[in-house]
């Protein structure tokens, strides 16, 4: 990876400063991911594969288009397929491609403990550094989205780059490239919104989706993949699209006031004890050793 | 416990058994694992414990193998020393007077019986909080297989998780510090067994009591 | 395609029927997406599933499979009653004012004028065009007692078109071609086109009117497309469906213009290119018909085939194919070089003189019966395939021999070990498989044709592994083997084995190129354009097929490819990315035939006096000043006519216009597309219960051959392609595997309640032909219908399994092939089998 122009800006389980903290950085990258112009066709999933290297796995029919039931450690792009059936009886055939959000306030790197196996570049991209990863799971726990997945031969996490490879490089992620519809777009967060914006408003504008609207979550910090939906209402009828993503609230606290109060209470302690020590020493005085053979009685 | 508390020769009393003293270093040394490689995921400041314990990858994959061991350990103190472990009538004068126990008047304390109620405070707390730790620590062993509509389990885990072990931590350095620096002769009970009789007298007098069938003397 | 792939991202309107680009052509579906996204252009969907193309459209109509021509005949009585029809393009580009003959009858009993029950072929000299000029306010023209025109063999003449054509610009004659029309459709009405197809009447009409709105109010402004595939082909009423659509386009005025036409989304990357170069027996490259029996000599093979122009006499009628001889000779030129003279009629008795049917069906039927001894597979696999797989592999059990040529060891090449084959059986199979293998698509240079009508130059990506081949050094080796033995041995004929021009530089594997080169033609004189003084050398490549002559001195492979290479080079390799009218024709991207146009008849785009109807997508215009047609795209036309002499922009037909109604015999079942029901069908004809099905298809009469009625088999199956696999190729990638692992069956969640039947669980669909097991995907995709009163259900099976494969191999698969399922029955125009409704019952297992 180039380091010249992916500087780390936070970085899991790190003590200190990060290197690319308050480093000046023009914009943060964002994909562009138009559900309603998406058709399913696994080109994506195929590129994705096929860049990153990803070994072949099996998967059983499963009564559905979806390729497997939801990404794995080696399959990081999965798009979901979901019959819905509207109130007027229309049907609509939702289909979201699946992958890591990129968030602004990436949960996974929140949660976890080991030094340098997330880390977060200026431009936006979470990245797992699989060399530092100690196999904890504690990603897939601070990861509203449930992306991160385990290798259980090498217990180490993987999931979506954003192609950093690529990106570094100045190309397009993978599955960008291979978008034969133009569903999938890739830019500037800021290209990406205004985009997204605009093809909603033309959503509710010109054709039958009064609802449509972006999903950039808040709760997040906002994402670095940002979805057109027709209804942005109803997040949840994608293949369970959480409405308001948060970092999970215990690991908030868990990372939070918690580690402050026991970090306090351990090191207040420990001094409580010397101060004591100091103050009262032994419960026996030495001229009065109980613990002697016989002892004085 | 049928094989201690009796008068050993040369004016000694056996304070732990063998199994006792086995199973407290057990626990003691895989407790003392899993705090430090605890730490080590708590805090990055303490990370680097993982790497004198053999890196990050070998401490998460050890420390809930010897969080099992652990957990089997208290079990096992459960059952030898839980009977022993019951609060009585006394121990509620105990904590009152707690102040004249930290200034080291212990001879202002009502009797202790073979374990005072710090102590039992010890071991239940480290009873609960082991527990605790073995069912959160079950699902922190393996989120990946934690489905996500029960993914609830492990955001209560790892706040219960670290919490716990906060609490053992809290108990631990007491523990440590008082049987080591503050009540001497209590570190050689759990290595060699015994105590004199002097300490037992002092420490414990109803234990005391107990055993020799005598009251213990006032303090000078 | 009329028109382009990126074309589509001009048009306002788009009715995908009949095709699934989404899943099966989803790089040219960019192009829709981009009229959605970039014009607002609406998408209408119907299908008899709720497809991935369903998913992006704006309006969605679910149909029963082989019900399309009751839809569309809906559309045009919708059109035509609701005033949406292009007024001026319709009487001035089309054959709506021309007058038919008296005789004529449509069918409301199910049968056009003319049929012979017999033979079960009509007699179509009553399906033509009046003679007599301009009969407006004048009653039916009452012919002249009708004289038998009797031929040079003392038989009647076969009958042609009249050069002098009666019309009525007023279209109120009974007669006209629009009135008939009119009567024709007038009875599919909404509700007729309910108790046939299944859709919904409120549904049917919101798509008409969004459909047709395109003509609102007389505007010519908006343009509409109509986008199909092979879910309109493989029908026995398969042709007919795709002229009803071109008719709908005719009416709104669609054909010609950027963002409009009828447009076939060809299922293969290079299957336009086979079907350019004579992938049809009754066909020669570049459309040439096949010279038949009765074609004595050339002479009468030309007469035969070159059409006269049949217009109203104040009209004029470029009449395109007149031009024939000059692209017959060319090819016969370039097939025999230098041995094909004046003297010898240009080597025309080298050619097979076909005197029957050789269609696909036919090669499997008659080797069935034991008359086609040896078969060369190359490139596609028959048993797969099908239709009605049982009778193919049987077919083949009694063949002498088979070369396969493929990339994967198939079930064609393993027929003789297909499930159910018993060691006692397999001994018996006396017949000699040769296996070949064949380099792959990346593995091999030349050209891919596309739905487009581009020639795409691609170079090879790696050479083949191991001892594979490239097509062209197996079939060069076979050829040269073949005239070394005639060489040697001599034989009954063996002239045009021995005279077939072979000038390659190396003989035993041709450069594709060279191949190329000589499908576009050379010179083989001096040759000069009087008007413009251009010249061509002896022995250079030709420029275009306007320089094509009749008197040996041109050569033509292909007259349609000519100026594809040329002294300029290689036109198929260019990449050239300008596009400056912004209409997406990229005029120096590789060579689109014919003449490098993007969007055929595009003269029609303009209005009468050659102004493009709209000024924001100007293709071609009449320039005044240089008295010459101009344009973005090349013009369709010739290109000094003047507007004023009102020439038609349809140059092929030989009225200069387009046809509603089809004279004679250009379409063998009917001058207008009349709904009949697939050859099994779930209910009678509710136009005409007592003809069901089209009167002129044939049922095969083989043992194997077996039917079934709605009274045994009450379930409409329908057959076709996923996105993630190709044909039976890539179930032997581990990639696509993968993607989709194993076959399945589409089944309606209302049927799948009926049947007990949960996603997952093993399903038997059973014809009259065969048995299919698979897992049932239980969708809300497919909808229970009710068609004509009676509750119908439709079931998908894909068709990309046999029994070679990773899935197959692995046991996941019951070891059977979707197309065991289907008929052999076919289209009567395309010959095209009918894979797509037919009917089964479901069972659980």
């Amino acid at each position: 990876m180039s380091q010249a122009t992916l500087r780390v800006q936070k970085i899991s389980g790190h003590s200190g400063s990060v290197p690319g903290q308050d480093a000046q950085r023009e914009f943060t990258v964002c994909k562009l991911i138009d559900t309603t112009t998406c058709i399913g066709c696994k080109a994506c999933e195929v590129a994705c594969m096929e860049w990153n290297d990803l070994p072949f796995g099996e998967t059983v029919f499963d009564n559905t288009y979806q390729t497997m039931p939801e990404t794995r450690w080696n399959y990081w792009n999965l798009i979901l397929f979901n019959e819905h059936e509207k109130e007027d009886g229309s049907l609509m055939w939702l289909m979201r491609k699946n992958q890591c959000m990129h968030c602004a306030e990436p949960g996974c790197l929140a949660a976890c403990p080991a030094d340098g196996a997330i880390v977060q570049y200026t431009n936006g991209i979470v990245d797992f550094q699989q060399a530092n990863c100690i196999g904890c799971g504690y990603c897939i726990t601070g990861c509203p989205f449930d992306i991160p997945k385990m290798n259980p031969k090498t217990n180490r996490v993987f999931k979506c780059t954003l192609c950093s490879d690529r990106v570094s490089e100045g190309l397009e992620p993978a599955c960008i490239k291979s978008c034969p519809t133009g569903c999938l777009h890739f830019g500037s967060k800021d290209d990406m919104k205004d985009l997204a914006e605009k093809r909603a408003k033309q959503l509710r504008e010109h054709y039958n989706f009064p609802q449509a609207g972006v999903y950039d979550p808040a709760g997040v910090g906002g994402t670095g993949v940002v979805y057109v939906l027709h209804d942005a209402t109803k997040p949840e009828l994608y293949g369970g699209l959480p409405a308001d993503p948060h970092v999970p609230w215990s690991v908030k606290l868990w990372k939070g006031p918690l580690k402050w109060l026991g970090n306090v209470a351990m090191v207040g302690g420990l001094i409580g004890l010397c101060v004591h020590y100091l103050r009262y020493g032994p419960k026996d005085r030495d001229d009065e050793r109980v613990d002697s053979e016989g002892g004085k009685s | 416990m049928s094989s201690s508390g009796h008068v050993l020769p040369q004016g000694r009393i056996l304070r732990y058994a063998f199994r006792e003293r086995l199973t407290h270093w057990i626990a003691a040394g895989s407790y003392t694992y899993l705090m430090l490689t605890g730490l080590a995921f708590w805090s990055p400041w303490c990370f680097w414990l993982a790497f004198i314990l053999g890196g990050g990858q070998v401490s998460r994959m050890l420390h809930p193998w010897v969080g099992l061991i652990f957990t089997v350990a208290i079990l096992k103190m459960y059952s030898m020393w839980a009977a022993q472990m019951r609060s009585t009538a006394a121990d509620k004068s105990w904590w009152g007077s707690i102040g004249h126990y930290i200034r080291n008047e212990d001879e202002k304390m009502p009797a202790a019986g073979r374990y005072n109620p710090g102590q039992k405070l010890l071991f239940w707390g480290f009873l609960s909080c082991g527990i605790l730790l073995f069912l959160t620590g079950i699902i922190l062993w393996i989120p990946e297989y934690i489905p996500w509509n029960l993914r609830f389990l492990r955001y209560v885990a790892v706040l219960i998780h670290p919490a716990a072990a906060l609490l053992t931590i809290a108990l631990f350095l007491v523990h440590v510090y008082m049987s080591v620096f503050a009540e001497r002769g209590a570190f050689g009970s759990i290595v060699r067994g015994d105590v004199s009789l002097a300490f037992a007298k002092r420490y414990h007098p109803a234990w005391y009591e107990e055993i020799t069938g005598q009251t213990a003397p006032p303090k000078k | 395609m009329t028109n382009g792939w990126i074309d589509i991202k001009n048009t306002d309107m788009m009715l995908i029927m009949g095709g699934n680009p989404a899943e099966n052509h989803p790089c040219g579906f960019k192009w829709a997406v981009e009229a959605k996204r970039t014009r607002n252009a609406k998408m209408i969907v119907v299908d008899p599933r709720f497809t991935r193309t369903a998913s992006v459209a704006d309006l969605f109509c679910q149909i029963r499979a082989g019900s399309d021509i009751a839809f569309l005949g809906g559309l045009i009585h919708y059109a035509i009653e609701n005033n949406r029809i292009a007024k001026d393009y319709l009487l001035n580009y089309t054959n709506a004012a021309f007058v038919v003959k008296d005789g004529f009858k449509l069918p409301e009993d199910g049968l056009y004028s003319g049929f012979d029950a017999a033979t079960q072929t009509y007699d179509k000299s009553t399906w033509n065009y009046e003679e007599g000029g301009d009969v407006s306010g004048k009653g039916p023209v009452r012919a002249a007692a009708a004289k038998t025109v009797l031929g040079k063999d003392g038989k009647p003449a076969p009958p042609h078109l009249p050069e002098n054509v009666a019309y009525d610009l007023t279209l109120k004659h009974t007669q006209c071609v629009f009135q008939l029309l009119r009567k024709q459709y007038s009875r599919y009405t909404p509700e007729m086109v309910e108790r046939i197809t299944g859709a919904p009447k409120e549904q049917f009409l919101k798509i008409a009117d969004m459909f047709t709105s395109v003509r609102k109010d007389g505007d010519m402004k908006k343009v509409a497309t109509i986008i199909y595939a092979v879910g309109w082909t493989q029908h026995t009423s398969g042709t007919q469906t795709i002229r009803t659509a071109a008719m709908l386009q005719l009416l709104l005025g669609d054909v010609g213009r950027s963002g409009g036409g009828v447009n076939a989304l060809r299922g293969h990357s290079n299957i336009q290119g086979a079907t350019d170069l004579a992938g049809i027996y009754e066909i020669l490259p570049g459309y040439l018909k096949v010279p038949v029996p009765t074609d004595t000599d050339f002479k009468t093979y030309l007469e035969r085939i070159t059409p006269k122009a049949s217009k109203p006499h104040i009209w004029d009628s470029w009449n395109y194919w007149s031009n024939t001889p000059k692209f017959a000779v060319s090819f016969m030129k370039s097939m025999y070089g230098d041995a094909a003279t004046k003297q010898n009629d240009w080597a025309f008795h080298y050619l097979p003189k076909v005197d029957r049917n050789y269609s696909w069906t036919y090669i499997w039927d008659n080797m069935y019966r034991g008359t086609v001894k040896g078969l060369f597979a190359f490139g596609m696999n028959g048993v797969a395939i099908g239709p009605d797989s049982n009778k193919n592999i049987e077919a083949l059990k009694k063949a002498d021999w088979l070369v396969v040529g493929e990339i994967y060891p198939d079930e064609t090449s393993e027929f003789w070990k297909s499930p159910g084959i018993t060691t006692d059986e397999m001994k018996k199979i006396q017949t000699t498989v040769y296996r070949l293998p064949c380099a792959g698509f990346a593995e091999k240079d030349g050209t891919f044709v596309n739905s487009a009508r581009w020639l795409q130059w691609k170079n090879a990506a790696l050479p083949p592994p191991g001892d594979a081949k490239v097509d062209q050094e197996i079939l060069a080796r076979i050829f040269l083997k073949v005239r070394e033995m005639y060489q040697k041995d001599g034989g009954t004929f063996p002239d045009p084995i021995l005279h077939a021009s072979w000038s390659y530089t190396n003989p035993l594997n041709p450069a594709l190129a060279e191949v190329a080169k000589e499908i576009n033609g050379k010179a083989y004189a001096d040759l000069k354009d009087d008007k413009t003084g251009q010249e061509v050398k002896a022995g250079q490549q030709l420029p275009g097929y306007s320089w094509l002559k009749d008197d040996g001195t041109t050569s033509s492979g292909n007259w349609l490819y000519c100026g594809s290479f040329t002294e300029a080079g290689n036109l198929m390799a260019r990449r050239g990315t300008e596009d400056p009218s912004g209409l997406g024709i990229y005029p120096n991207w590789a060579f689109s035939w014919p003449a490098n146009r993007r969007v055929m008849y595009n003269r029609a785009s303009c209005d009468l006096q050659g102004k493009p109807w709209d000024s924001t997508r100007k293709q071609v215009w009449w320039n005044e000043a240089s008295a010459k047609w101009a344009g973005n795209d090349v013009p369709d036309f010739k290109p000094d006519s003047n507007p004023k002499d009102h020439m038609g922009p349809f140059i092929m037909n030989p009225e200069g216009v387009g046809r509603l109604f089809v004279p004679i015999g250009a379409v063998a079942d009917g001058p207008f597309p009349e709904h009949y029901e697939p050859i099994e069908g779930p209910v009678e004809n509710p136009l005409h219960p007592q003809q069901s099905n089209n009167p002129i298809v044939k049922k095969f009469t083989t043992d194997a051959d077996k039917y079934g009625t709605a009274k045994d088999y009450d379930i409409v199956c329908t057959t076709y392609r996923l996105t993630e696999h190709y044909h039976y190729w890539t179930k032997n990638n581990p990639m696509n595997v993968q993607l989709v692992p194993e076959p399945f069956i589409e089944v309606p969640a209302e049927l799948a309640d009926k049947l007990g039947i949960r996603g997952g669980e093993m399903l038997k669909v059973t014809s009259a032909r065969a048995s299919y097991q698979a897992k049932a995907m239980v969708t809300k995709r497919i909808k229970g219908m009710t068609i004509d009163g009676k509750k119908t259900f439709q079931i998908g099976i894909p068709i990309h399994w046999g029994y070679r494969g990773i899935s197959e191999d692995e046991g996941r698969t019951a070891k059977t092939a979707a197309n065991l399922l289907s008929p052999t029955v076919i289209d009567p125009n395309a010959w095209t089998p009918e894979f797509k409704g037919f009917l089964v019952k479901v069972e659980k297992v």
